[in-house]
């Protein structure tokens, strides 16, 4: 029954992460008074993509052809170690929030590699500077994950998760871990996932010649990891198990809560994306460095025991 | 001091007599000198008036005379004349000595000739072609020689274009284009670079050369109306009343004061509606999508404005020569100052949302600068000029119809991506002052048309400072009316060399903002 649940619940949560990025699209074209693409966009795209001819040049290994499926299996995998709607430790993996950022970070060094493999000069641009951006952001990530290990007393997301008052230092440790969303995902004012100039490209230059399948599959991917890292900022702010009673009436409003939540994040990222520039790409380091700074408050504000 | 003296003085450094020198109009002086003494005239031309070398262009005279005739071009703010220095190059011996060791602006107009006309610039510093791709162009065929046949061309030789190397330990080397991810014309971006700062940058351009100078010879110029509207899409105005000028200028037709107010007020919407898009356009491609949505909003009232005050959103099948097709009413002012009231309260907003934002100045503000030395060298015009402390604009430097009219220039001397958005703010208050004080002396004008046919010289200059920078339109009509030889140099034909000098320096990332602040006409480049 269990395993049932968590299968159904990473189902959903896959099927559910296209729609944050066109949730985000619409508020964002919204308040820049345009009238933008329907919510479902993502959707239309990803299966426009599946059907469409694939391109690979003549010149890459099968590390270029093998890394669109490794990218998405790691984030499918660290989706599984993050609770929605059971906070118990399903499927026996015993997988923790540290587990979750490599990861994530294996898929990221799969994805830099092939992005040299067709020698186009964009790729390489694309992989030094997100390997440059990556160096800056697991800091934060990691900060933020023992800030919140020193409430919980483990380094189990779930433990994390089953507390159900707020805490100071978690409320800043997700703070910090927004910044790191913010650059996980591409968004203003790291990267621009919206930009057509390839010079200025970060992610969006890595992908470059990807097409078709693959394309569909990484940007799928990337849905996936946004919602993981949503999920990760909103429910350490506000725990997850803010009605612990157990029966499906207080699952059922956690989970409305939760939604709320992610609504609540998605305007703000939209918010922020629509507001800022992006800044110049020496100056990410002082960007992230607010995030280093909230990580390291909130670990000494946990540490202190609030 | 009249500006003979300076004719006089340079004969006497020179200790030489010109063959001529006479005025064609009240604004053009021409100052025919001997084949030998042609380098040595323009570079002292250069000095004395402290000026570039506007244009530099030959005119092929073979079929009556022998020879091919060769003008380089100065603007003397201090005058306000047009020097042009004519020599004359016989056919059976085509060379003339290089002028761009020495005056670096002609450097792109010699590489020009050479390949147009055949006309070989000695030790020049650079043979390369320019216009017509080696990949694709024969060599030993000038389409611009009147004795040009198209079926003549032969099968190209595919020689491959060189680049200038750049070499080093790390330093590799970026393509990007001629196919860009925006619509956009195509340019070939070779940036050289160690790891992210840019170390070199070279630019080549003319993928769509069209022939528009060829396009425009042998027809009447009232044929030739329509073209050049389409030489750069987004200055129609500015090129059909450089044109109209021209020919204005060789009839002899006076044209009324109040069409030129009428055609002030249209360049200015022009320039507006332009300034628009770039100022949106700078913030875009720093990823500032809130202003780039209100400045499309903008752009778009003046575009609508355009539309229900002449029928056409860019201004097209305006200017006829001698006036223009469609004269402003009383509704149509009133419309205008109203629409540019509303405007003006826009505009406020827009310019505190990029002012009041630290990521967007921390981005334009020390990024692409271009300095005062380089640009005057290079022969950096109009807005991207006026960026680099060159204060330099037809309007202000040669009066005509903005006598009566008070507008300052922007005071900008940094050169920087911040200068530049600093200039087209200030140009757009400016040019809403323009109009208002245009309306005003419309009512005053007298509209009375005084067509004089008289016959004139057979050449002239029409020129306008368009929302770029100057577009210089040079005309030669024949006996039988037709146009025997059209000039014309687009402020884009200069900046580009800007763009590419202002890039060194800066991280590969910043440049589309740099590129974006000079915001070039690939159409008027590509002629």
């Amino acid at each position: 029954m269990k395993t049932m649940i968590i299968l159904l619940q990473t189902l959903m949560l896959i099927a559910l992460a296209p729609l944050l990025s066109g949730l985000i699209r619409k508020i964002k074209n919204n308040l820049r008074m345009r009238k933008g693409a329907v919510v479902v966009q993502p959707y239309y795209n990803f299966f426009k993509l599946m059907a469409k001819e694939e391109v690979i040049s003549e010149n890459v290994s099968w590390i270029f052809r093998i890394t669109p499926y490794i990218v998405l299996s790691t984030v499918i995998l660290a989706l599984f170690m993050v609770p929605v709607i059971l906070s118990e430790a399903p499927l026996n993996i015993t997988g923790d929030f540290i587990v979750i950022i490599f990861l994530l970070s294996a898929g990221r060094f799969f994805m830099a590699l092939s992005a040299l493999e067709a020698g186009s000069a964009f790729g390489g641009m694309g992989s030094s500077r997100e390997m440059f951006i990556s160096s800056l952001v697991e800091p934060i990530a990691l900060l933020t994950v023992f800030a919140v290990s020193i409430n919980a007393q483990s380094t189990s997301l779930y433990a994390v998760f089953m507390q159900n008052n707020m805490q100071v230092s978690a409320v800043i440790a997700g703070m910090a871990l927004l910044f790191v969303a913010i650059a996980e995902t591409s968004r203003l004012p790291v990267d621009n996932q919206k930009t057509h100039l390839e010079l200025t490209m970060i992610h969006e230059a890595m992908v470059l010649e990807y097409s078709g399948r693959s394309l569909a599959l990484i940007e799928l991917a990337g849905y996936i990891k946004q919602i993981i890292f949503f999920t990760l900022t909103v429910n350490i702010i506000i725990p997850f198990n803010l009605f612990p009673a157990g029966d499906i009436f207080a699952v059922s409003l956690n989970i409305a809560v939760y939604f709320l939540k992610l609504l609540t994040l998605c305007a703000l990222i939209g918010f922020i994306e629509v507001m800022s520039a992006k800044v110049r790409l020496f100056r990410v380091v002082d960007f992230l460095a607010f995030g280093l700074v909230l990580a390291t408050i909130a670990v000494i504000i946990a540490l202190l025991g609030y | 001091m009249a500006y003979n003296q300076i004719i006089k003085d340079i004969e006497k450094e020179m200790k030489i007599n010109f063959l001529s020198s006479e005025p064609a109009f009240n604004d053009e002086v021409y100052v025919k000198v001997r084949r030998e003494d042609f380098k040595n005239t323009c570079l002292l031309f250069h000095k004395k008036l402290k000026a570039p070398v506007m244009m530099l262009f030959a005119v092929d005279e073979t079929q009556n005379k022998g020879m091919f005739k060769l003008y380089c071009v100065f603007e003397s703010v201090q005058f306000k004349k047009w020097f042009f220095i004519v020599t004359e190059i016989p056919e059976n011996n085509p060379e003339y000595e290089s002028l761009s060791s020495e005056m670096y602006s002609a450097s792109l107009f010699e590489r020009e000739i050479k390949e147009m006309f055949g006309l070989e610039p000695n030790l020049s510093p650079d043979s390369r072609r320019l216009n017509l791709h080696d990949e694709v162009w024969p060599e030993g065929s000038y389409p611009l020689r009147k004795s040009f046949d198209i079926k003549d061309i032969k099968e190209s030789l595919k020689k491959e274009y060189v680049f200038r190397k750049t070499e080093g330990e790390g330093v590799f080397e970026v393509p990007v284009g001629p196919v860009h991810a925006g619509i956009i014309g195509p340019g070939h971006f070779r940036f050289s670079v160690a790891g992210e700062p840019i170390i070199n940058l070279e630019i080549r351009l003319v993928f769509t050369h069209r022939g528009v100078e060829k396009l425009f010879e042998n027809k009447l110029p009232e044929e030739c109306l329509k073209l050049s509207e389409c030489v750069s899409g987004d200055s129609v105005f500015a090129h059909s009343w450089a044109f109209c000028s021209a020919v204005e200028k060789i009839k002899v037709i006076k044209v009324a004061p109040k069409t030129n107010y009428q055609r002030a007020i249209f360049l200015e919407l022009e320039r507006i509606y332009n300034h628009l898009t770039g100022i949106g356009g700078i913030a875009v491609d720093v990823g500032f999508s809130f202003p780039h949505a209100y400045a499309s909003i903008m752009k778009e009232t003046v575009l609508s404005l355009n539309d229900k005050l002449t029928g056409s959103r860019y201004l097209k099948g305006i200017n006829i020569i001698g006036g223009i097709s469609k004269e402003l009413s009383g509704n149509d002012t009133a419309l205008l100052l109203e629409t540019l009231k509303s405007l003006k309260k826009d505009f406020e907003s827009l310019k505190k949302m990029l002012y009041a934002n630290f990521t967007f100045m921390d981005r334009v503000e020390t990024t692409g600068i271009l300095n005062k030395v380089i640009a005057q060298d290079v022969g950096i015009t109009g807005m991207a000029a006026r960026a680099s402390g060159i204060n330099r604009d037809l309007r202000k430097d040669f009066g005509a119809c903005y006598n009566k009219i008070e507008f300052n220039l922007p005071e900008q001397t940094k050169g920087d991506v911040l200068a530049r958005l600093n200039v087209r703010i200030s140009e757009i208050e400016q040019s809403i002052l323009i109009i208002q004080q245009c309306v005003l002396l419309l009512n005053s004008a007298d509209s009375s048309f005084n067509y004089e046919l008289l016959l004139g010289n057979k050449f002239g200059l029409g020129y306008v400072e368009g929302w770029r920078g100057p577009v210089l339109y040079w005309l030669k009509i024949n006996e039988a009316g037709l146009i025997d030889r059209c000039k014309i140099v687009d402020a884009s034909f200069h900046n580009w060399q800007g763009l590419s000098y202002c890039a060194p320096g800066n991280i590969v990332p910043d440049f589309p903002v740099c590129n974006k602040s000079f915001d070039l006409s690939y159409s008027g480049n590509d002629l």
